[in-house]
């Protein structure tokens, strides 16, 4: 059963009255505007107004809201969920037989056929921070928690890389963490970055436009060589050392440990949020550590806020369940 | 089965489809195995494990304690709980042997034409060529720094080199024939961890370093012709020649050579902005063309490369890294396919031996305590198996038996096979007095 609803307002009113406790999503894939509403016990918190996506595959049905004590009530939308409570266990390192891999976690009744579809998503569901501005990313442990098959989302991920529509950025907080960023969202970061800068140096770099409109829309990998690099800005006017520098104290260019030839591209203004991830990280994995047999129920998990991180709950559980640190395990009762 | 077999006799199934059938099934139910036990005589962790390629009997295995044993996989030397279990005791252990390597043991490979001789690799810089009959040590390469492997080519008719993985940046040719070095490849800029000669020529060598590139040799030239970059990627199979559309694609992708004598040396000095002040006036050596991929910089892994494993049809390349990835790479067209395996964690410390099955489905890999097999092109796990206490090193295949053979650090080397079917006979004849016993008879009937 699928309800149809004509007005926009409707879904604005809905989601504003039923808000912050119920996953909704507004989709335009079938064609025509549509209301999926899949609720659970995992909740999500959507402030009115949030951008929102539908997967393709969700039905509706009916089912009261604002029964949120009561999670029996709800039941999910997917064939084959039995409602049950989850619980998140730590992973040791190698792991022993595979436990049920069904995707139990907070949003993730819902396991989404489309690489497209999960990262618009999970960037519609990016925590505020109180004190930068950052645009949405994604991390790429986090896409696959949420769809299932990884072969798949390497090759999405590069061939929407490839189209330019979105970017990699290699992050230092790990050994393999890579994150995800729209062109625009990207574009949109890099200049709030410039202009900042130019204000507080007072001038105008021409440096910063030729990186932008040379380097950034012809090279979609995530790092460039110093030659390759002189090159392409050179196409601009002529560069000089301290540009590089402008580049590197601007945020957009940094230096990894790998190499010492390579710069990378990097989100500038993120210095707070990656080592939210970082601190993040280590206080959930000790969180689950200090308990008795290494385990805790998903729905109380969700609502603890974690000291050290600005971000939430379920930007560090899917992250951590995509990298394999934490797996969820059904549980009947 | 027997229908496949009614099928074969009769026409219907071809005798290799027949084959690759029951192969691909007896791998893809690998159990510990339940008929056979090698008895391992190591004090120390094993390092590498190798059947000979020409008959498939005999199993090498090197270990941290500078001892090696050979067992003979085929015939078990004495059975146990009723003939059930056959042990097999290694028939060659050898640790105090005065011409023996001094530390840890960690390549140990038989020489592919036959088992008179076989080769080892250790930790005390020292490459030995052993013969099998006599136990005694025929030949001593000196190298200088840690052997990790060594490899000879099982293609090779015109030439008996030992290629060495050593923590050297360059990589060493050994002649087995005069007993001196043949030529050393340089372009390396750590130390190698793994290499392996190409299952489709003899002249082709591969090898990953510690700096995370892989490269390909071809030892007839100097210089190596192409280095793997993992941000060349295809997506999947190459399309067969007909059709060019191009799935695949490089901004970059071959590195054409560098024309700016200036600008090519620039690697072999660690400066970086002074490249462009430096006219092509300056004295500067020439490159050789076949050295300038040394400043290649393109990495394969972000870590240290740990294990290599080409595929037997020779057209793809499985490579571990201490990234904890598993990448597969297409040779010809040098592409990372992207396939992504689900591995938590590698150990990093040391190089692990991959295997993959003769028809490149499966593909094995110790992941910490446990050995994951892996579908090679859909990168789901398929199997894991979890039998030694400690982290496994080494694993191989056996392809005659399909059986996988597994080292670890807590000195064990396990069997994994199919399992076999008990037969229910074995139960009823009372083996003392050759009697059938009644069904409900044990041990304590009268």
């Amino acid at each position: 059963n699928k309800h149809t609803f004509q007005t926009k307002n409707f879904i604005q009113k809905y989601i504003s009255l039923y808000g912050t406790r119920n996953l909704a999503f507004v989709s335009t894939v079938i064609g025509y505007p549509t209301v999926a509403v899949a609720g659970d016990r995992k909740t999500t918190n959507f402030a009115a107004g949030d951008r929102i996506l539908i997967p393709n595959q969700v039905f509706l049905k009916p089912y009261p809201f604002g029964s949120e004590s009561d999670p029996k009530n709800l039941h999910s939308m997917e064939t084959n969920n039995t409602p049950s409570t989850s619980r998140k266990r730590v992973r040791e390192d190698d792991d022993s037989v595979p436990e049920s891999n069904h995707s139990l976690s907070l949003e993730d009744d819902l396991i989404f056929s489309d690489t497209m579809v999960a990262l618009q998503m999970m960037c519609a569901q990016f925590p505020r921070i109180d004190k930068v501005t950052v645009e949405p990313f994604v991390l790429q442990s986090q896409l696959y928690s949420s769809v299932k098959d990884r072969t798949q989302v390497d090759r999405e991920l590069e061939s929407l890389r490839r189209e330019k529509v979105l970017r990699v950025f290699k992050l230092n907080t790990g050994q393999d963490d890579h994150a995800l960023m729209f062109m625009e969202d990207y574009l949109k970061q890099m200049k709030r970055a410039v202009k900042s800068m130019e204000t507080k140096k007072q001038g105008v770099f021409p440096v910063f436009e030729w990186f932008e409109v040379h380097v950034i829309h012809s090279k979609p990998e995530p790092c460039i060589g110093h030659q390759e690099l002189l090159s392409l800005l050179s196409v601009g006017g002529k560069v000089k050392d301290e540009d590089i520098s402008l580049l590197i104290n601007a945020g957009l260019l940094t230096r990894q440990l790998i190499d010492s030839e390579m710069y990378w591209f990097a989100i500038p203004n993120i210095g707070s949020v990656l080592k939210g991830i970082t601190q993040g990280r280590k206080e959930l994995l000790s969180l689950l550590n200090r308990k008795k047999y290494k385990e805790m129920m998903l729905a109380i998990l969700e609502k603890k806020r974690l000291r050290l991180s600005p971000l939430d709950m379920r930007f560090h559980l899917r992250d951590l369940l995509g990298s394999g640190h934490l797996k969820t395990i059904q549980t009947p009762s | 089965m027997w229908k496949e077999i009614g099928d074969r006799e009769s026409g219907k199934l071809r005798p290799n489809s027949f084959i690759t059938r029951i192969r691909s099934n007896r791998a893809s139910s690998l159990h510990l195995s339940n008929h056979k036990e090698l008895v391992s005589s190591h004090r120390g962790s094993v390092n590498s494990l190798q059947v000979d390629l020409t008959e498939g009997r005999y199993l090498l295995s090197g270990a941290a304690d500078a001892s090696l044993a050979i067992y003979d996989i085929q015939r078990a030397t004495d059975y146990e709980a009723g003939g059930l279990i056959a042990k097999h005791k290694p028939i060659l252990v050898d640790k105090q042997h005065q011409n023996g390597h001094k530390y840890a043991i960690s390549t140990a490979i038989w020489y592919p034409i036959d088992t008179g001789l076989f080769v080892t690799g250790s930790y005390d810089h020292h490459i030995k060529v052993w013969d099998t009959n006599t136990t005694q040590v025929v030949m001593d390469f000196k190298m200088p720094g840690k052997v990790y492997r060594t490899a000879m080519s099982s293609l090779a008719t015109s030439h008996m080199l030992i290629a060495a993985a050593t923590e050297d940046v360059q990589v060493r040719l050994c002649d087995m024939a005069s007993g001196a070095f043949a030529h050393t490849l340089s372009g390396h800029r750590d130390g190698v961890m793994a290499v392996e000669w190409s299952t489709s020529s003899e002249w082709i060598l591969m090898t990953g370093g510690c700096d995370g590139a892989i490269r390909f040799w071809d030892i007839r030239r100097a210089g190596c012709f192409s280095v793997l970059d993992q941000s060349h990627s295809q997506l999947g199979r190459r399309p067969p020649l007909a059709d060019k559309s191009t799935t695949k694609v490089s901004t970059s992708k071959a590195r054409a050579p560098q024309r700016k004598v200036g600008s090519g040396s620039s690697s072999k000095h660690s400066g970086t902005s002074k490249i462009l002040k430096h006219a092509k006036g300056s004295a500067k050596q020439r490159l050789h063309p076949g050295l300038l991929t040394s400043q290649d910089r393109a990495t394969a892994h972000y870590g240290a490369v740990l294990g290599l494993k080409a595929t037997e049809d020779g057209m793809y390349l499985l490579s571990a890294g201490s990234d904890s990835r598993l990448r597969l790479w297409d040779i010809q067209s040098g592409c990372n396919t992207l396939v992504h395996y689900e591995i938590v964690r590698l150990q990093t410390s040391k190089a692990i031996q991959l295997a993959v099955t003769q028809d490149s489905s499966i593909v094995f890999l110790p992941c910490m305590t446990s050995v994951k097999a892996f579908d090679v092109w859909s990168g789901q796990s398929r199997m894991t198996l979890q039998g030694h206490y400690e982290n496994v090193n080494c694993c191989f295949y056996s392809t005659h038996d399909q059986e996988l053979y597994t080292g670890g650090n807590d000195r064990q080397i396990l069997v994994w096979s199919p399992l076999k079917l008990i037969p229910d006979d074995a139960d009823e004849c009372d083996r003392r007095t050759e009697q059938p016993s009644a069904v409900d008879e044990d041990n304590w009937s009268d």
